[in-house]
């Protein structure tokens, strides 16, 4: 069956008239400018998918420039029976493409945002400098106690710098830092960017003993020596940088807002374990009893069981910032755990004393 | 000449008439875009409108044979890749760690944010040029392709300085930067080796654009007339009402709704009373416009334009912008329906375009979000 139909051949706009016929596995066709010219089956390729009443338009894999144009219907309907692909639009194969790009492209998304969310941000706090440090620390500390007055005693000073010689007797290489006492009514310590640990006045209320709050103090330190801080804050930058990135490049206002990254500001769970570990061995080898510790942990936890969670039950007041990043030992499973790793002294050492009387007394008093 | 006409088998000059014949199966295409869109976390949105292109394109006529469009998702994926990787990821990263470093309020992020803006606005019309560039050499009719021969860079910054002149007319330069802009953009735009050309003052612009200028203005005023009287005139009711408390709250309570429906009259008629400009600016830009020497008719009316601007935006809401293949066919439609190219072309004298394909699709125009067609 020889059918009349168009052809062009990318070359000029210029009609040809040819006459195509069928003959076993190609297409052949010729016309006045035409010379005979085949084209097999298999190397077909639709521009659209046929449509009754509109032209059928083919090209070939040798002339991919070309265009042959059918009109005859009875034609077209024997030629895309004979080839299923020739019917275009959406064919399982190009399904299952996507589904397989977006399967994989997900899994490397995955892959890097690991690799980017736990691994980079401890190497790169390295590389931090220590202007870097203490501008973010302040910063972080101004964004977390908000408007709270700072607690500042001479003989406040004096107890801290007591109990920092004190875990030194135990650890040389402590890391340099600075405590700060603010007047919060949440219980809670944190340790910031630069080495700067802040102690809440509440925390020290619900301190029964010394032990208690060098126990505290000591974890804190674990996290500065392990440059957590600055971790999350490269973490959190880079996560950031992503959304900002996935969001088409707004730069506007999410940029340094530290406040609302707060929200996020929780150690993952190898994070407190390496700071628990740090205070066990230093609060060790410094011959100070680490059941004070022990019994803060087990106040925290009684605590946290006895309250209802403020995320789900609407609670009077909105949580501030300080409560978002969650308390002083991020409470999550694996708590007990923590607390069971605790063990006393060896029997044979003698606890040493902490502080002095007085000295614990202008601690407990420095919020007046 | 006629000699020359039988060796060769060309043809006579024909007149090129513009129909829109609809195919079936936009309905598919729409809901198989959606869902994958979905499932790719949007990614597929490349593919999803070379579908959509596909589609339009092979509805649109041109004596009796459809044009094509060549493009593919691939290609728009490519260009996204890389003004992502150019562009937006280099930008976050830079302006995230000056943020972090130096503070939200730091004056070297304010400035680089700046810059930032600044150069969106250089590079808008850069994108602009270089969408229509993609998309002209992606269609073809008769295996003929279009293309754009100019640089982008003189169109782009010509771009930013018509929308500094704009800005500083109060938009009384509009009439003369449009004119300008397309003058630019038209005279490079090619179909195989034939050119298209444009000449045209922008001076019968005017009368129309100074109409709705001042009715614009005023509805301004009047607006803020009566916001300003019915706010001066709540307390006076609350005076008036003093004993009677819940008649004063009701009385202002319906001010209150009423300046809200008038801010919304507002909102819906000025765009309307622009669209008078609009179909002006059309139907003088489409004289102007000239292909093979062959003058451009364009039967664009107001009434028409606020139809389809209308349908289109009710179909945008009411399918949560599902619907966007079905906008993209109206206003293709509502072109092609319309347009005229009133004198014979020698169609098979044109040759194939010797322009080099551009490689990779608008990305720039995408990361801007004024994709769409």
């Amino acid at each position: 069956m020889a059918v009349a139909a168009t052809f062009f051949d990318g070359e000029t706009a210029h009609d040809r008239p040819v006459t195509v016929e069928r003959i076993s596995n190609e297409l052949q066709f010729s016309g006045e400018n035409t010379p005979l010219t085949r084209w097999s089956i298999a190397g077909l390729h639709p521009i659209d998918p046929p449509s009754p009443g509109q032209p059928f338009r083919l090209t070939h894999d040798s002339q991919k420039g070309s265009r042959l144009i059918l009109r005859d219907d009875a034609f077209i309907n024997d030629l895309i029976a004979s080839n299923r692909a020739l019917r275009g639009g959406y064919s399982f194969r190009h399904l299952g493409q996507v589904l397989g790009w977006t399967v994989g492209g997900l899994a490397v998304a995955v892959a890097l945002g690991w690799f980017a969310m736990s691994f980079l941000p401890q190497q790169l706090a390295h590389l931090l400098p220590d202007s870097w440090r203490n501008r973010v620390g302040e910063q972080v500390i101004s964004s977390l106690v908000e408007k709270a007055r700072k607690c500042e005693t001479s003989a406040a000073t004096g107890a801290w710098s007591a109990m920092i010689a004190k875990l030194a007797e135990g650890n040389s290489s402590l890391p340099p830092i600075s405590v700060s006492v603010y007047d919060v009514p949440i219980m809670n310590a944190f340790a910031a960017p630069g080495g700067r640990i802040v102690f809440t006045k509440e925390l020290l209320r619900q301190a029964e003993t010394p032990d208690e709050v060098v126990g505290v103090l000591a974890h804190e330190i674990g996290h500065v020596a392990h440059l957590h801080p600055e971790a999350q804050m490269v973490r959190l930058a880079g996560l950031q940088i992503l959304i900002s990135a996935i969001s088409n490049g707004g730069s506007g206002e999410w940029a340094g807002n530290i406040a609302a990254l707060a929200a996020i500001f929780r150690y993952s769970r190898d994070a407190e374990r390496e700071a628990d570990e740090y205070a066990r061995s230093t609060m060790a080898a410094a011959s100070i009893d680490p059941m004070g510790l022990k019994h803060f942990f087990e106040k925290v936890l009684k605590l946290e069981k006895g309250k209802p969670d403020s995320t789900q039950t609407p609670s009077a007041t909105k949580p501030t910032a300080l409560e978002k990043i969650g308390d002083v030992f991020s409470t999550h499973p694996g708590t007990e755990q923590r607390i069971k790793d605790i063990q006393p002294l060896p029997t044979d050492h003698v606890p040493a004393k902490v502080l002095s009387e007085e000295q614990w007394k202008a601690l407990k008093a420095v919020c007046g | 000449m006629s000699d020359t006409a039988t060796m060769a088998g060309v043809s006579a000059p024909e007149q090129l008439t513009f129909s829109f014949v609809k195919r079936p199966g936009l309905l598919k295409i729409t809901i198989v875009s959606f869902l994958l869109t979905l499932i790719t976390l949007g990614f597929y949105r490349f593919w999803a409108r070379t579908q959509v292109r596909k589609h339009i394109w092979s509805s649109v006529h041109i004596n009796g044979e459809p044009l094509e469009y060549t493009g593919t998702g691939m290609e728009l994926f490519k260009g996204f890749l890389v003004v992502f990787f150019v562009l937006i990821l280099p930008i976050a990263v830079v302006t995230g760690f000056v943020g972090i470093l130096y503070g939200p309020e730091s004056p070297l992020l304010i400035t680089i944010q700046f810059a930032v803006i600044l150069a969106i606005y250089v590079l808008w019309g850069f994108a602009v040029y270089k969408a229509w560039n993609y998309k002209l050499s992606r269609t073809q009719w008769r295996g003929i392709r279009g293309a754009l021969v100019g640089p982008a860079m003189t169109y782009s910054l010509l771009f930013f300085g018509s929308l500094m002149a704009k800005g500083m007319s109060l938009g009384w330069a509009t009439p003369v930067m449009n004119t300008v802009l397309q003058e630019q953009i038209t005279n490079d735009m090619r179909f195989g080796d034939a050119a298209f050309k444009f000449k045209g003052r922008a001076g019968p612009l005017y009368p129309t654009y100074a109409l709705c200028w001042f009715l614009t203005l005023g509805a301004i005023i009047l607006v803020t007339v009566l916001a300003s009287v019915s706010a001066a005139s709540s307390p006076l009711f609350s005076e008036a009402f003093g004993n009677q408390p819940q008649n004063a709250e009701q009385i202002a309570g319906m001010l209150i709704i009423a300046a809200i429906i008038l801010f919304l009259v507002f909102l819906l008629l000025v765009p309307m009373l622009w669209a008078v400009y609009t179909a002006t600016q059309m139907r003088v830009f489409a004289d102007y416009t000239r292909f093979d020497g062959a003058p451009f008719r364009l039967e664009a009316t107001t009434g028409s334009i606020i139809g389809l601007t209308v349908v289109n935006l009710l179909i945008l809401i009411f399918t949560l912008g599902i619907g966007w293949p079905y906008i993209n066919r109206r206003i293709v439609r509502y072109v092609v329906e319309r347009l005229h190219l009133d004198g014979k072309i020698e169609i098979d004298r044109i040759s194939q375009s010797k322009v080099p394909l551009p490689t990779r699709g608008e990305g720039l125009f995408d990361a801007f979000d004024v994709g769409g067609l």
